[in-house]
């Protein structure tokens, strides 16, 4: 039997690597269930709530855009569409251009990964720098985020150590502390200097336009309090209907992402910096970026949008926990992403189309989510989808079900394969023609074939 | 609840799906089931002509294939009464993955009855018929793992309210239990590395609690668990909580 | 430009055409988001300070405290908010250096920077800082210790209740706690970009 390419990546992954991939999202989940289990009294039902009003939002977008666009406007920003990864990229830079702007600082914002927007910018001269811990690390690194929540959690502190030595950060000292006191000495210089701060939003309000963000370093308060020009790369699906709304979300968030009560800074932008308030942005623009998302809204599987990314369903997932997040190579890794990246792939969907596969549908993201996706159902479309894109990708590794299903629907051959099947019991699997037989048996042992035993001794017996 | 639409169960008459597990392998299991439903005062039909409930195509992505075995099952499985099966999964696979793979096509609503009226077992014997006890005694030490597809059902804690009602048994705890055991089908073979790395973490925990016997509403992970601890040479013992059922009434 | 946004909603509309009907939009009880965990309390600070040090925040209700543990970390050189100056001007020893303009191109020559709260969580042990109430955004974020001064009237008993009175200003933000990541190894690291020690200074 084919191998499948997750499960490839997660044999060839360091064991090192591996535990603390582990154990890291262990603890975070485990902290997160007691977190919620301890303090409500009813938290599938948040869940459930919560994901019945992100779904309004989706199935809605055609009135809610144009009303948080008009309702942006009225507060004092300016509103930009981008439809493509290179629209969203090029609207970036118009803005940086007309401000005669040459650095930007960047907040933790997954859809400047998604149009790979730093790449694009240091063409243009630009330089846009991280400024979340991990992210910077990994920028550093010429890496790539292998967690939405926790970026480096495949890295440990001995190659950060090296890392910020390569680069001029300081002689080799790999205590955590050391380590974020550097990154801190060395970027808010570069906040100061910065010509623009780059974000992302948790939420936005429709009700009031309120862009949400949420961080725990103050990397994103600090790219609004230094630079001048804020810009905020906003997913068409980050919208919430009402302010209040935000008190589910919220909560649910910070609990499900890091077993927090409250991220630390949790920031209410509604526009350019108060008359007189010294410090913060004069200009406030958002793009709103599609990138794929209305293909994904007109899929049975637009569930996936409701996503406000807290990266529970990777922390309880056990094949990410074996495999890590860069086994997805893509950007969005996990369950999420196993439904999320194939689907923003487009046409290059088969060549994600084995994402999808790597599941055993146990259902334990589902359970998780705080805005209750059915993950695995939206799996299983994909797989339906997979198969009949016919993606050779997908297909590695199972068998062809069209003869089983045949078997399956005729009770005589049935019976005659129950009885047939003996035969396991006496050669070895090698010399049988059933190759997940033969996958099996290569770290299992396959119980003793009784099939018929059942039916007999239901025909033989005396009924009482 | 994954199947919240049910039908109310009125009579004791039930249909019998013992599984292809069952069917090919744990013939006991299929018996015990049989003996177990007898005891509550159920009348059992074992439809000849049944199969298989058609999720290993479902899983595979072949939903084609998957509807084939479905309809053949929709078709064998006739009628009113309700339909057992000794199967967190199996029953899932009716109440809510066929539904699934069934959504554009004209016989969805004959799917969806049949998916109304599926019962796993624990969950039948418990929020169908209502009991809320079992007789007889058991004496182990018992590690019940928690069976993926017996997520957001009733079969869960209804096993552990029959199992803790009979005299003897102890339910024991041990560590994650949300984890799976990696079966999953042919996830077990496609992805053999992580598989075989999820099952062994399971075992770890699982004996690290040092039951006499590992329990499940579900063959398929203990098949799973059980042929991974054999072939590193370490078995373990594995009852379905319908065997533990039917051998703590010989004492009662 | 426009022809994106002509693009994108075009595309929408046609992604929700087929939909037979839309998902109602779900009322909520906040009463379901309350921690049912913490005990009533019949003062709101009690509260707040409980939990703000739960997130190594660190309450205090006299000014003499605030200067000792300044003095006791030899934090003496900070920024006030010229407002509040001259209320607290004869609680600071004459050496500490105190100025009540934040220079930006010196970041690191403050310990400490003192500023107003508009409002406070007690449920989260929030403080929340406003545009038009903070005199700068830097000052309460770039040096080592924050002090954000608060009343008893302002503090809001939970998120819900901090979210129907959110203020009329453009910049609202909540401070739970000092900065933090667990980026490397998952160990907590406190003062990432923020401060590292956050007060709570009840006035």
């Amino acid at each position: 039997m084919a191998q499948q390419l997750i499960d490839q990546f997660a044999a060839r992954l360091p064991a090192d690597r591996r535990a603390a991939v582990y154990q890291s999202t262990k603890t975070t989940h485990e902290k997160r269930t007691a977190m919620l289990f301890d303090q409500f009294a009813e938290p599938h039902r948040l869940r459930a709530l919560a994901g019945g009003i992100k779904q309004h939002v989706l199935e809605n977008l055609d009135t809610l855009l144009p009303a948080v666009e008009a309702k942006l406007q009225a507060n004092g920003a300016q509103v930009h569409w981008a439809a493509t990864a290179e629209a969203a990229c090029a609207a970036v830079l118009r803005i940086m251009q007309a401000r005669g702007a040459t650095k930007l600082v960047k907040a933790k914002t997954m859809v400047s990964e998604e149009i790979a927007l730093e790449h694009f910018l240091a063409a243009h001269g630009i330089e846009a720098l991280e400024t979340d811990l991990g992210e910077f690390i990994v920028q550093l690194d010429h890496d790539r985020p292998s967690h939405i929540v926790r970026p480096i959690i495949h890295k440990n502190r001995r190659e950060i150590a090296q890392s910020f030595e390569r680069h001029g950060l300081g002689a080799y000292d790999d205590d955590p502390q050391t380590i974020t006191r550097r990154a801190r000495q060395f970027l808010r210089q570069k906040y100061l200097q910065a010509d623009v701060g780059l974000t992302g939003a948790n939420f936005v309000s429709v009700e009031s336009g309120r862009l949400v963000l949420v961080t725990n370093e103050g990397n994103s308060r600090f790219s609004l309090a230094a630079p001048k020009c804020h810009i905020a790369l906003v997913g068409i699906e980050k919208l919430v209907p009402r302010d209040r709304d935000l008190g589910l979300l919220l909560n649910l968030l910070a609990r499900s992402a890091t077993a927090q009560q409250l991220t630390v800074y949790t920031e209410f932008i509604t526009g350019p910096k108060a008359a007189t308030q010294p410090d913060g942005p004069e200009e406030l623009h958002v793009i709103f970026v599609d990138n794929g998302r209305t293909d994904v809204l007109a899929s049975e599987c637009r569930a996936i949008l409701r996503c406000i990314r807290c990266g529970a369903c990777m922390n309880v997932c056990p094949v990410y926990r074996q495999a890590s997040g860069h086994a997805y190579r893509s950007v969005y890794p996990g369950p999420v992403g196993a439904v999320l990246s194939p689907l923003l792939a487009g046409k290059k969907f088969p060549e994600l189309a084995d994402l999808p596969k790597a599941s055993s549908l146990c259902g334990a993201c589902h359970e998780v989510c705080p805005v209750d996706i059915p993950i695995p159902d939206l799996l299983l479309r994909l797989r339906d989808q997979g198969k009949r894109a016919g993606a050779p990708l997908a297909a590695a590794g199972t068998p062809p079900m069209g003869a089983w299903a045949l078997l399956a629907s005729q009770p005589a051959a049935w019976k005659a394969a129950l009885l047939g099947g003996k035969i396991i019991n006496y050669l070895p699997t090698k010399l049988l023609p059933v190759p997940p037989l033969r996958a099996w048996e290569k770290s299992r042992t396959l119980p003793e074939w009784r099939g018929g035993e059942f039916r007999r001794w239901l025909r033989h017996r005396t009924t009482p | 609840m994954l199947n919240a639409e049910r039908k109310p169960v009125t009579g004791k008459r039930v249909q019998l799906m013992a599984t292809c597990l069952c069917d090919a392998f744990y013939d006991d299991v299929a018996r015990a089931t049989v003996e177990v439903l007898e005891h509550a005062g159920c009348t059992i039909d074992f439809p000849e002509g049944q199969t298989c409930c058609g999720q290993p195509a479902l899983n595979g992505g072949d939903w084609a294939a998957a509807r084939k075995v479905v309809r053949h099952t929709v078709r064998t499985f006739a009628g009113e009464d309700p339909v057992i099966l000794p199967s967190g999964s199996c029953a899932a696979m009716l109440f809510h993955g066929a539904p699934l793979a069934f959504e554009h096509e004209p016989d969805l609503a004959a799917v969806e009855a049949l998916g109304r009226r599926t019962w796993e077992l624990l969950d039948f014997l418990v929020n169908g018929l209502g009991l809320t006890s079992w007789p007889g005694r058991y004496d182990a030490r018992i590690a019940l793992h928690r069976a993926c597809h017996a997520r957001g059902t009733g079969s869960l804690p209804a096993a552990l309210t029959l199992l803790r009602s009979i005299r003897g048994v102890e339910v024991v705890e041990f560590g994650e239990l949300e984890q799976c055991c990696g079966f999953g089908g042919t996830f077990s073979v496609a992805f053999p590395h992580i598989s075989q790395a999820m099952g062994d973490l399971k075992l770890e925990h699982i004996r690290a609690a040092r039951p006499d016997l590992l329990a499940s509403v579900d063959m398929s992970c203990l098949m799973h668990l059980s042929g991974r601890a054999a072939h590193e040479g370490q078995p373990i013992k594995i009852r379905h909580v319908a065997q533990i059922l039917r051998d703590a009434l010989a004492s009662a | 430009m426009s022809s994106d946004r002509d693009t994108i909603l075009a595309g929408v509309r046609a992604a929700l055409a087929p939909l037979a009907a839309r998902a109602p939009l779900p009322d909520w009880d906040r009463d379901l988001v309350r921690v049912r965990t913490l005990q009533p309390a019949a003062d709101p600070w009690a509260r707040f300070a409980a939990r703000l040090t739960a997130v190594n925040g660190t309450p205090l209700t006299a000014v003499a405290d605030l200067v000792a543990l300044l003095e006791k970390n030899q934090w003496r050189r900070g920024y006030c908010d010229p407002a509040l100056w001259p209320q607290f001007q004869g609680a600071f020893p004459a050496h500490f250096t105190v100025e009540t303009a934040f220079d930006r191109t010196r970041v690191d020559d403050y310990d400490f920077g003192l500023t107003a709260a508009a409002g406070a969580i007690a449920e989260t042990g929030t403080l929340i800082l406003t545009d038009r109430g903070t005199s700068s955004r830097l000052a309460a974020l770039a040096p080592w210790v924050h002090i954000a001064v608060l009343r008893r009237e302002q503090i809001y008993a939970d998120i819900s209740a901090a979210l129907a009175a959110l203020p009329d200003d453009p910049n609202v933000i909540w401070v739970t706690g000092p900065s933090k990541t667990a980026d490397v190894e998952g160990i907590l690291i406190e003062g990432v970009h923020g401060p590292g020690v956050q007060v709570a200074l009840l006035q």
